[in-house]
C-alpha cells in the first residue's frame, strides 16, 4: 500500500524535523544537570530514541514539552546514578560558553553582555532553568510549567523575579542607561 | 507604579504570555502609568541582552554516529516496511550495509552497534541499506538533473552571446529614433560584461556555480525573448486600479495605518513590458512592489521578536522642502538548514494557454529549480487543472526527485482554464500530508484569472482564507503574458496568508524559488500591521508612497480579526513616507489652498499633549503574530528627525528613493515634483551599493531604457 511508505517516511521526516530543531538546546538543557556535554549528548540521544519509538499521536501536539521532560527526566537519572549530586553552581552553561568560545566570540559580547552572562549564573537555580527554557528555549509559561513540574503561576513569578533581578543589576551596573 | 503592573505582570506582558483579557488590562494601565512603562522599556531592554547573549552561544550537536543512530532508529521502527523502490542485487545492498556497519564500529565503537541491533532487531537490516540506496540514487539523478540545468542555462548565454551582434543591429536600427546616448553604451557595457563574465569570475560575484548571470546578461536574455510581436500587446491583462495616497494633515488624521506588502511582482511586470518597448499601464505601477523587490542591508533583529524596524529620515530628493522617512522591517534570517520541513502542492495551470514557451516549459524548469533546493525532508505534491482536474502526482518526499521530475515531464497543456476544483484538490492534498511545525503551502502557477464567476470567486477567496487560517498558505507564481490576471492573483494571494511573484525567466526563477526559497516558503510573523502616529508640531502633512491597496482603517490596527500581510524569513520590507515639516511654506502638491478656513500651513489650534514637545516626529507601531498564533503582539518605536541632508542619506535610501521616483513617473504622478529620468538614474548610482545579486545595475538598466522610450513617446 502506498499510504505505508508515506507513513514511514513521514515518521523518520518528524523525527529528523524534530532533531534539527531541538538537538542543540536540549543538548544545553541536559548539560544544566549532568554538568559536561559527553553525558548531555547521550542523554540527548536517549531522548530522541524514545521519540523514534513514541506514540506520534500522542505526542505531536506538545512536542517540545514532551522532549524537555523526557530529556530531564533522564539527565537527573544520569545524574543520581553517576553520584553527581553535587549542585552546579554559576553553572555549566558558562563552563560550556566559555569552553567552547574563542577569544572572537567572547569579544563580540559587549560589556553589558557580559554582565548578564554573570547575573544569569547568579540566579537561583529554578529561576534559571525556567528562564532558560523561555528565553532560549521559547516554551510557554505553561510548557515549562509541565516540564519543570510546577504551576503556572510559580513559572511566571520564577521568570519575572529573574528578569527583574537582571534589570535591576544592569541599572545598578549603569548598563541600561542609554536604552532606559 | 500601580499595583497590576508588577515586575512580574510586565514580564509576561513582554513574553506575550498574557491572554487577550490581561493584556488589555496591561495596555490600559500603562497608558495611565509612567514610571510603569519606564520600567517596561528597562525590561525589554535587558531582555534585549540576555537574547543577545543567547544569540553568541557556541553551537553544540549530537555526534554523527549519534545522529545517525536516531535516524536508522526513526525509520526502522515503521511497523509497515516501505516498499522496496527498485530490483536491487543482493550483493550490492550486503556490501552497503556492511559499509555502513562499518562506518559506526570506527566512529561509535562496539557499543553503539549493539545498541542498534538491540533496538530494532531485523526490520533495520532491510530499511538501512534501502535508505542508504534511495539516497545514493538521489544525489546521482540530482547532480545529472542539474548538470542538464546548467547546460540549459549556458547554452541560453551563449545564445546571448551571438545575439548580441544581432542586437547590434536592433540597436543601431533605433538609433535613428533614438538618441545615441541612451542606446550606445547599452550595447557596449553587455558586450564588455559578457567579455568579462567569461574570464575572470571574481568581478562577478553572482556567476557562482558557473548557474548565474550577471543581471545585464539575463536582462538581454529578457530582451531577447521577449520581442515577439504577440508579446507587445497587452491583451486581455487587466490591473486594478490605484488611486494614490494623498498628503493627509496629522491635525484631522493623525494616524496612517496599513498593511506590510512583500510582493514583488509588480517590478518584475513592469521591467517586461520596458523589455519589449512598451511603457507599463499606470495601473500595473505598484510602488510598495517595486521597492521591495530591491533587498536593503538592515541589520538583523538581534531580541525576542522575528524582526527589526529601521527608520531613517533625509530630505527628500524630488521636493528640497519635504523629508523623506524610510520604514524598513528585517525579518529574520534563516540558514537553510534550520529551515523547517516543508509540504509543498503544485498547484499547474495546464490550459491550452500555457502551451507558449515562455509559461510552461518555463514553469517545469522553475520548478526543477526549486526541486533541487529540496531535499528528504521535504514533500511535493502535483495537482493540474485544465479541463480536468487531476493528481499528478501523490506527496513525495523530495529526495525522489525521478519521480517527481519524470512527473513535471510529462505535463501538457491543453483544455479551457477551471481553476475552482483544482485549487481545491490541492488543498486537499496539503492537508493529508500537513507537516505540524513544517511549511504547509500551495504554489499555484498560472497565466491568469481562473475561469469562475463572481459568486465562486467570493467562494474561491473565503476557501483560500479559511485555509490559511487552518495554516496552509498560498503562492502564486504568475507565467507569460497577454492574459495576466494581475488583481486577481494579487488579492487570492493577500488572502492565502500569501506572496504573488511574476516569473518571466528562468533568472528570475532562481530569485524567488533558490537564492529567495525560505523568504518565500517559512513565514516567520503573519497579520503584520503598521501604525505611524504623526507629531502635529512637527509634521505638516505626511504621505503614504504606494501600498495604496493596503491601507487599514485607523481602528483595525488593534483589530486581531483583521488580516494583514505577512513575512517571510529574511524578508524585508520598506515603505516611504513624504513627510511636510511644520511650518513649510509652499504650496503642498494636489491640494488646493481652502477658501473657509486657515490654510492647514498656519499652527494647529487643537490642544496638544505634554509629548507633542519632546521633539519627535512620530512614533511608528507595529503589530505581528507568530506564524500560528491567533493572538498580536504591539511594538512601538519613537522616532526624532536629526535633519539629516539628502546628501549624507545611506546608499540604501538613495536606492529607494529612486525607485519611489521611478514609479512615480511611471505613474505620472501629481506627487512627482522634481523627479526625472535623470535623476532617478542619479539616485540610484549614488546607491547602487554592493549589489550582490546585480539587481540595482539591472535597475539602472530598465530606467534607462523607459527614459529612451518616454522620450520617444513624446514626440
Amino acid at each position: 500500500m502506498v499510504a505505508s511508505s508515506d507513513h514511514a517516511t513521514s515518521r523518520a521526516d518528524w523525527v529528523q524535523a524534530a532533531l534539527e530543531r531541538y538537538e542543540q538546546p536540549l543538548i544545553r538543557y541536559a548539560a544544566r544537570f549532568t554538568g559536561d556535554l559527553e553525558r548531555a549528548r547521550e542523554v540527548v540521544q536517549d531522548t530522541f530514541m524514545k521519540l523514534c519509538a513514541a506514540d506520534r499521536g500522542k505526542v505531536e501536539a506538545r512536542l517540545a514539552p514532551w522532549l524537555y521532560t523526557v530529556c530531564r527526566n533522564r539527565a537527573l537519572d544520569v545524574r543520581d546514578k553517576e553520584g553527581r549530586m553535587k549542585p552546579l553552581p554559576a553553572y555549566s552553561q558558562d563552563a560550556i560558553a566559555s569552553k567552547g568560545a574563542g577569544p572572537r566570540e567572547m569579544a563580540s559580547l559587549g560589556e553589558a553582555q557580559q554582565a548578564v552572562t554573570k547575573i544569569l549564573a547568579a540566579l537561583p537555580e529554578d529561576q534559571q532553568e525556567a528562564f532558560y527554557l523561555k528565553y532560549r528555549d521559547q516554551l510557554t509559561y505553561r510548557e515549562i510549567g509541565g516540564v519543570m513540574g510546577k504551576s503556572l503561576g510559580t513559572v511566571s513569578q520564577l521568570i519575572g523575579a529573574a528578569l527583574g533581578t537582571v534589570r535591576e543589576q544592569l541599572m545598578a551596573g549603569g548598563h541600561l542607561g542609554q536604552e532606559g | 507604579m500601580t499595583k497590576l503592573l508588577t515586575q512580574e505582570k510586565l514580564t509576561a506582558y513582554l513574553l506575550d504570555e498574557l491572554d487577550d483579557l490581561q493584556r488589555r488590562a496591561v495596555e490600559d494601565a500603562l497608558e495611565e502609568d509612567a514610571e510603569a512603562r519606564q520600567t517596561l522599556a528597562e525590561l525589554e531592554a535587558a531582555s534585549q541582552l540576555v537574547m543577545d547573549v543567547f544569540g553568541t552561544q557556541p553551537e553544540v550537536s549530537l555526534t554523527e554516529t549519534q545522529r545517525r543512530e536516531i535516524h536508522e532508529s526513526a525509520r526502522g521502527t515503521s511497523r509497515e516496511a516501505p516498499p522496496a523502490p527498485s530490483p536491487r542485487p543482493q550483493g550490492t545492498n550486503r556490501g552497503t550495509w556492511a559499509a555502513v556497519a562499518a562506518f559506526v564500529l570506527v566512529l561509535g565503537g562496539g557499543v553503539l552497534l549493539v545498541n542498534i541491533f538491540g533496538t530494532s532487531g531485523g526490520d533495520l537490516l532491510d530499511a538501512g541499506p534501502r535508505a542508504e540506496e534511495v539516497r545514493v540514487a538521489d544525489a546521482t539523478f540530482r547532480e545529472e538533473a542539474r548538470e542538464k540545468i546548467d547546460r540549459q542555462l549556458k547554452e541560453q548565454q551563449d545564445r546571448i552571446r551571438t545575439d548580441t551582434e544581432s542586437l547590434d543591429g536592433v540597436v543601431d536600427g533605433f538609433e535613428g529614433v533614438t538618441p545615441a546616448e541612451d542606446a550606445m553604451p547599452e550595447t557596449d557595457e553587455a558586450e564588455d560584461l559578457i567579455a568579462s563574465h567569461t574570464g575572470t569570475d571574481e568581478l562577478h560575484p553572482t556567476s557562482y556555480n558557473g548557474r548565474r548571470s550577471s543581471a545585464r546578461e539575463r536582462a538581454l536574455e529578457r530582451r531577447r525573448g521577449k520581442s515577439t510581436p504577440q508579446d507587445r500587446s497587452p491583451g486581455t491583462e487587466s490591473y486594478s486600479r490605484i488611486a494614490e495616497n494623498t498628503f493627509r494633515y496629522p491635525t484631522t488624521d493623525p494616524l496612517s495605518t496599513f498593511s506590510i506588502d512583500v510582493d514583488t511582482a509588480s517590478y518584475a511586470n513592469i521591467r517586461r513590458f520596458v523589455r519589449s518597448d512598451q511603457l507599463p499601464p499606470r495601473n500595473a505601477v505598484r510602488i510598495e512592489e517595486m521597492v521591495n523587490y530591491f533587498s536593503y542591508d538592515y541589520p538583523q533583529p538581534r531580541g525576542y521578536d522575528p524582526f527589526a524596524t529601521h527608520v531613517e529620515i533625509a530630505g527628500c530628493p524630488w521636493n528640497s522642502d519635504h523629508r523623506l522617512a524610510r520604514i524598513g522591517i528585517q525579518g529574520r534570517d534563516m540558514a537553510p538548514s534550520r529551515r523547517p520541513p516543508t509540504n509543498l502542492v503544485f498547484l499547474l495551470d495546464v490550459s491550452g494557454s500555457m502551451s507558449a514557451d515562455n509559461k510552461l516549459p518555463l514553469l517545469k524548469q522553475a520548478m526543477k529549480l526549486l526541486l533541487l533546493e529540496l531535499d528528504e525532508r521535504d514533500r511535493v505534491s502535483i495537482v493540474v487543472y485544465a479541463s480536468d482536474t487531476g493528481l499528478v502526482l501523490p506527496p513525495t518526499p523530495c529526495n525522489e526527485s525521478a519521480t517527481i521530475f519524470a512527473a513535471l515531464d510529462g505535463l501538457e497543456a491543453k483544455g479551457r482554464t477551471n481553476g475552482g476544483s483544482g485549487i481545491r484538490q490541492a488543498y486537499d492534498t496539503a492537508a493529508e500530508a500537513f507537516i505540524e511545525g513544517g511549511v504547509n503551502r500551495v504554489i499555484l502557477a498560472t497565466d491568469g484569472d481562473f475561469n469562475v464567476g463572481i459568486t465562486d470567486r467570493r467562494a474561491l477567496t473565503h476557501l483560500i482564507k479559511q485555509k490559511a487560517d487552518g495554516d496552509i498558505f498560498l503562492t502564486i507564481l504568475g507565467f507569460g503574458i497577454g492574459n495576466l490576471k494581475d488583481a486577481t492573483m494579487e488579492q487570492l494571494a493577500d488572502e492565502g496568508n500569501g506572496n504573488y511573484a511574476y516569473i518571466d525567466t528562468l533568472n528570475e526563477a532562481q530569485k524567488v524559488l533558490v537564492d529567495e526559497l525560505t523568504a518565500t516558503l517559512v513565514t516567520i510573523a503573519k497579520d503584520v500591521k503598521i501604525q505611524v502616529e504623526f507629531n502635529p508640531a512637527q509634521v505638516q502633512a505626511y504621505r503614504l508612497i504606494g501600498y495604496e491597496n493596503r491601507i487599514l482603517a485607523a481602528r483595525d490596527f488593534n483589530d486581531d480579526s483583521k488580516d494583514a500581510g505577512e513575512i517571510g524569513a529574511g524578508h524585508s520590507v520598506t515603505a516611504l513616507y513624504e513627510i511636510v515639516p511644520a511650518g513649510t511654506t509652499g504650496p503642498i502638491p494636489g491640494v488646493d489652498p481652502l477658501k473657509y478656513q486657515q490654510s492647514p500651513d498656519a499652527p494647529p489650534s487643537l490642544e496638544l499633549s505634554p509629548a507633542s514637545w519632546n521633539g519627535e516626529l512620530m512614533t511608528v507601531k507595529l503589530r505581528y503574530k507568530q506564524p500560528t498564533g491567533t493572538t498580536s503582539r504591539r511594538l512601538s518605536f519613537p522616532v526624532t528627525d536629526d535633519g539629516d541632508s539628502y546628501a549624507c542619506a545611506s546608499a540604501d535610501f538613495k536606492f529607494a528613493a529612486s525607485v519611489a521616483a521611478f514609479g512615480m513617473l511611471l505613474r505620472d504622478s501629481p506627487y512627482k515634483g522634481t523627479s526625472s529620468y535623470d535623476g532617478v538614474l542619479e539616485l540610484a548610482e549614488e546607491g547602487i551599493g554592493g549589489d550582490r545579486f546585480g539587481y540595482r545595475e539591472e535597475f539602472i538598466e530598465v530606467v534607462e531604457k523607459a527614459r529612451s522610450l518616454s522620450s520617444r513617446s513624446r514626440r
